[in-house]
Order: C-alpha cells, then structure tokens, then sequence
C-alpha cells in the first residue's frame, strides 16, 4: 500500500476509533481517550443520543429543507451519505475522507477536527455536518453563529452507526434508503453471528492500533463487537472504553493466541522489542486485516464482519461466501 | 567520615531495594524466588520474557537516566555557580527534544539517528543560551543565563508544536508520548546506548571536576590559580549538555531531577564536585527507577508519564530552593 494512502488510512481509523490526535496537538489529546466521553469516549453501555437530536443534544432538522448545499467533515457520514444516495447534495469534505469511490470528486475543505470555519464558509454549505467531539464544539458554535444549520455526530459501536444512518437519513430527507442500509448491514451480522455462534473453538485475540505507548481495542468499539460476532474473544472485552492504553505487561498476563493487525504493521510489531516478549508476536501468530473494510463504522461493517470471520474460522469460508448472496 | 558511609550505604541499599522491586512490580506480581529464577531463563516462558526482555532493561535504563540528568544537573550548577540550574529549565532537554522529533517527524525511526539528532539540538540550544544571555547582558550573570534558557525551553516547545502539526496523526501521539517522558519503550538495545554515551559523558565530567571547584571559587580567583575561565566553562557546559541529550533520546523530557539530586547530594555532605557528582548518580538512579515505579503502579493498567510526576516533585522543590536563594 502507498505510504500517501497509509497515512490516509490511519487519519480514518483515527478519526473513527481514536477521538482527536487528528488535529492540532492539545494536552488532551494524550490521555483523552480514557478520559470522560467529551474528550471521545463514549463507554459500552453509554446511552445513544435519542433519534431526533444529533451528538451534541441539538435538534435535528425534521425536513430537508437545510440540505441544499452540505459539507460533510465526518468521514463516516460521508461515506453513509453516498450509501443513501445523498451524495449530490455533497459541496465539501475533509481531505481525510477517501470512501466510497468517487468521494475525490467532492471539494476537500480541511480538517474533519478543529476545521478551518473560514474554508468550510468558502463552500457556502447550508449544512455542516461534523464528528461530534468536544474539540469540535467551537466549530460548531461558529458554524451556527454564521447561519449554518449543524449536525454533529459520531458512531464508536455498531447501535451508533444505526442511528447515525437514521438520522442523517431524516435530515437529508432519505429516510427510505437509510432504513435500507440499516437493515442490509444488520442481516449481513446477523448471518456472520448464526455461522460463528454454534462453534466450540473461539480464539483469543488482541487488537493494537499503536504501537508505543500500546494502545488497543476496547469493549467499547464496534471492532470489539465485530471480533465478538465473528467468533473471536477479544481479551480486553472487559475494558469499556474504545482504545485504552495498556502496558505490554498485561498483553502478556491475558495471552491472546493472534495478534489481529494490518499487514504493514506486522514489521513493525516484530521489530519492536517490547512487543517481541509477546509469543504470539514471536511466533507470527498475526491476523492480517484489511483497514478498508475495518477501519471505520461505517457501511462497510457487514462487509468487515465476513472478513473477520474467514480469517478467525477458515473453515467457514464456504458457507460465507453464501451468506452474503 | 562516617556520615560519609552512611549516606553511601543508604544509598547503595536503597538502590539495590528500588532495583529488585522495580522488576518484581507490574501487571503480573513476582516473588523475588520468581525473578531470580526467570533471570536464570526457569520458570513459565513468559514471566523469563517479561522479566528479561521488559523490566530489566526498564529498571537499568530508568537508573542511567536518573545517572545522566543529575550529573548534568550537578555539573550546569558547578559551572554557572547556581544551585537552580538544570538541563530542563535550561532550555537543553528542549532542544534536545526538538532535534528527537523534528527526525521523527520526518520519518526517521533508527534510533542512533534520533540519538545523533538529539545531541545537535541540545548543542544548538546550549549556544543559544549562551548567546542570548551575552547579547543581553554578559553570560558570566548566571541569571541571565537562566532566563535564556526558560526562553530558548518555550522556543522549543513551539517549534516541536509546528512541526507536529504536519506529522501524520500516527507520529503525533508517540512524539507526544516521548514529550512527556517515560522508560516503557526500554530495550536491551537502547540500555546499551544509553549506557555508552552516559557512562563516557559522565567519565568526562568525573575527571574535568577539579576545574568545577576551581570555577565555584569565582571567576577571578579561577583565573588568578591559572584556570582558562571561559574555556573550562564552555567545556563543561556542553558535556553536561550532551550528557542531558543522551537521557532525551533515551526515554524524553524528564525534568527536575537534575535539579532536585545534586542539591539533596550537597545537602548530604558532598562539598566538592567529584564526590557530588558521583553521590548524584547514585541517588538519580535511585530516584528515577523509584518514580518510575510508581508510574507503573500509581494508575495501574494505565502507565502516568514520567516527566509528568517527577516535575510535581520537582516544581514545590525549585519554588522552595528559590525562596533560600533570594533570602
């Protein structure tokens, strides 16, 4: 893979998985991610914001009518806004957004965190779309002060990337084929669960997504309720949070029998020498994944599940393959 | 003469107790039965990995940590005849720091390269103050020398600022991990490093010590006994520089130790350099490997940055030294 795309790739994951360190460094950025669900963490059992307000608790727009010219900066959002057809009302992006195909199209307009108000205005959007965290709060004050209609909104578990899909669908009028996405990716896991549920064997694995200082998945992301559906234990599942930081100690202390990683980090794990002390490391136990499809919880999930499932259980390759006809 | 040995046998058993509990402390406990046995390579695979491959080289290199940043701190206070002088406020770890991530940010990752650049950073700054501080004023006024250094410090702080703006996100949290100060990444790889360049570093300054207690006297009679003033100075000033580089690219920004140990050190005893200097080293081992520790501990599974609590030591200490300095 390209080192441009890379990076690309990383700055999605991180603005989907970690809340922050996309933008100008701040202290906050450090820690924030074990920190209260303002700096991005929204905990497993955390309510989701009802249907008719977004993220930060202001009304949703009811009617289409504010979904003339929009500016998505989320890029899960946008890529959910091509899935439920809305992509011609699109005028602006982050420059981090890179799916579905044919997002290169759309103006880029800076930052998804902290954006440039200014280059957002340029594109005259009547509506804004953001992902809510609280660095983008000030944005979205600004945003509103100048007369444009704001939507912030994040999805860090599958329940979440429902209902952002339901709602972005009410406030761009596409309610129809939001509903459709919905249940699409809900049967896709839904088949994945029924194959890998009746299984004996579900192997251990931990989910990195930094290397120094360790950092890995949670239970508070919806890639811990992918492993879960397709039948592996993650074995930090017991930690609430999304990516908590961990000593390569307690990696050690809960033995996971694969480490689940993109194929471009596997070189960097093994060279690491704190990560090395892990067996499973050592003895090239890796899970190799496809970011694209993991990456963020976005309309690719169904997709991320089956992939999850051929690597865990190779056995159930066939049957699969069928479940997705 | 006693006292003497008193403070090097505490000290060397205090040395020895944070050693063996800093690999018996963790996410899983030991035994001292177990830790000598995995040093032994017996017992389950992974207690030998864990004691071998992480908490030896973490203890070791948390202690020559400790070792380098109070030997420079000892040494800048010699040398600018200041108890408040240390490679932290000084601006020197700044640079350092600067240097350590401006390769980093372009995507350099071998560590003697991040080492090499270091050290130029922690000279530049070094030539800075030392500019800054003649153009205002003279550099022989120790305290214009100080203010230089907290300006040359925050200049580096920016500068780290905006070169991490443009780092992919991906740099930007190990760069600011690293910013913070912390031993988790010790290797056996880099102990030997750091071992290398602090222990020579350090050699240098054990032996030029009777230059600093001829500077401590004052600038005139140093002169009148036949020191280069300038000279000796100048030398010492930029081995204990580098000595604070070396600690930079071996585990970041961790400041105030160097403060805080050569001024418990005298407080012992140690009037002359060289057994300040060396009492320093003990007890900076002793100190780091100790607050690393608690690191480990204090919010365990979560690991606190080192440079992030041994400036809350340090800071209450610099507020109190400097209240006896004015008075």
């Amino acid at each position: 893979m390209p080192a441009r795309r890379q990076v690309v790739l990383t700055a999605a994951l991180c603005l989907s998985v970690v809340a922050g360190a996309c933008g100008a460094p701040s202290a906050d950025r450090a820690d924030g991610d074990r920190a209260g669900s303002d700096s991005g963490q929204v905990s497993a059992n955390a309510p989701i914001a009802p249907a008719d307000t977004d993220d930060f608790g202001v009304p949703l727009p009811i009617d289409a009518r504010h979904a003339q010219r929009v500016v998505s900066l989320n890029p899960a959002a946008t890529e959910i806004i091509f899935a439920i057809g809305a992509d011609s009302l699109l005028v602006g992006r982050s420059r981090w957004d890179e799916f579905p195909k044919g997002v290169e199209r759309i103006m880029p307009v800076g930052d998804g965190i902290r954006p440039s108000i200014e280059t957002v205005l340029s594109v005259r959007p009547t509506l804004v779309i953001l992902y809510a965290t609280g660095d983008n709060r000030s944005a979205a004050e600004a945003l509103t002060r100048a007369g444009v209609r704001v939507v912030a909104l994040r999805a860090d578990r599958i329940a979440g990337f429902y209902a952002l899909t339901r709602r972005l669908g009410t406030a761009l009028g596409a309610e129809a084929r939001a509903r459709v996405v919905v249940d699409s990716v809900r049967g896709t896991l839904e088949r994945v669960r029924a194959l890998t549920a009746p299984l004996t064997t579900h192997p251990t694995v931990v989910w990195p997504v930094w290397e120094s200082p360790p950092m890995v998945i949670g239970g508070g992301s919806y890639m811990d309720e992918l492993l879960t559906i397709a039948g592996a234990r993650n074995v930090f599942h017991d930690d609430s949070t999304s990516s908590p930081s961990v000593s390569i100690e307690e990696i050690v202390r809960r033995a996971p029998e694969f480490i689940v990683t993109s194929a471009d980090r596997v070189s960097v794990l093994q060279q690491a020498p704190t990560w090395r002390v892990l067996p499973a490391v050592r003895d090239g136990h890796f899970l190799r994944i496809d970011n694209v499809l993991t990456g963020r919880p976005s309309v690719m999930l169904g997709m991320a599940a089956v992939h999850l499932a051929r690597l865990m259980h190779p056995s159930l390759a066939d049957s699969l393959t069928d479940s997705l006809r | 003469m006693t006292r003497r040995v008193w403070v090097w046998s505490a000290g060397i058993a205090a040395l020895v107790v944070v050693m063996v509990l800093g690999v018996m402390v963790g996410a899983i406990p030991l035994s001292v039965h177990d830790v000598v046995a995995a040093i032994q390579g017996q017992g389950h695979p992974s207690t030998v990995a864990i004691v071998r491959d992480l908490r030896l080289p973490r203890v070791l290199l948390a202690g020559l940590v400790g070792v380098g940043l109070s030997m420079s701190g000892g040494a800048l206070q010699g040398t600018l005849r200041n108890p408040l002088a240390e490679p932290y406020l000084l601006g020197v770890s700044g640079g350092a720091a600067v240097g350590a991530v401006l390769a980093m940010a372009m995507g350099i990752s071998a560590p003697l390269l991040v080492t090499a650049s270091a050290f130029a950073g922690a000279a530049l700054a070094t030539v800075l103050v030392a500019a800054l501080a003649r153009i205002v004023g003279g550099s022989g006024d120790t305290r214009l020398l100080l203010m230089s250094g907290v300006v040359v410090g925050a200049f580096a702080n920016a500068a780290i600022l905006v070169a991490l703006a443009g780092a992919p996100p991906e740099r930007l949290r190990g760069a600011l991990w690293w910013m913070m100060g912390s031993a988790a990444d010790a290797s056996w790889g880099a102990v030997g490093r750091s071992a290398v360049a602090i222990g020579a570093l350090g050699a240098v300054l054990l032996w030029r010590a009777r230059e600093l207690d001829v500077l401590a006297l004052g600038t005139e009679p140093a002169a009148a006994l036949g020191v280069d003033v300038d000279r000796a100075a100048r030398r010492t000033f930029l081995v204990a520089s580098w000595l604070a580089a070396a600690t930079v690219a071996a585990a970041g920004l961790i400041g105030f130790i160097g403060l805080v140990v050569p001024n418990l050190a005298r407080a012992l005893g140690a009037r002359q350099h060289r057994p300040m200097l060396l009492l320093s080293a003990l007890y900076g081992a002793v100190l780091l490997i100790g607050a690393d520790i608690a690191a480990r501990t204090l919010r365990a599974p979560v690991e606190l940055p080192l440079g992030a609590l041994t400036a809350l030591i340090g800071v209450p200490f610099f507020l109190l030294r400097l209240r006896k300095v004015v008075t």
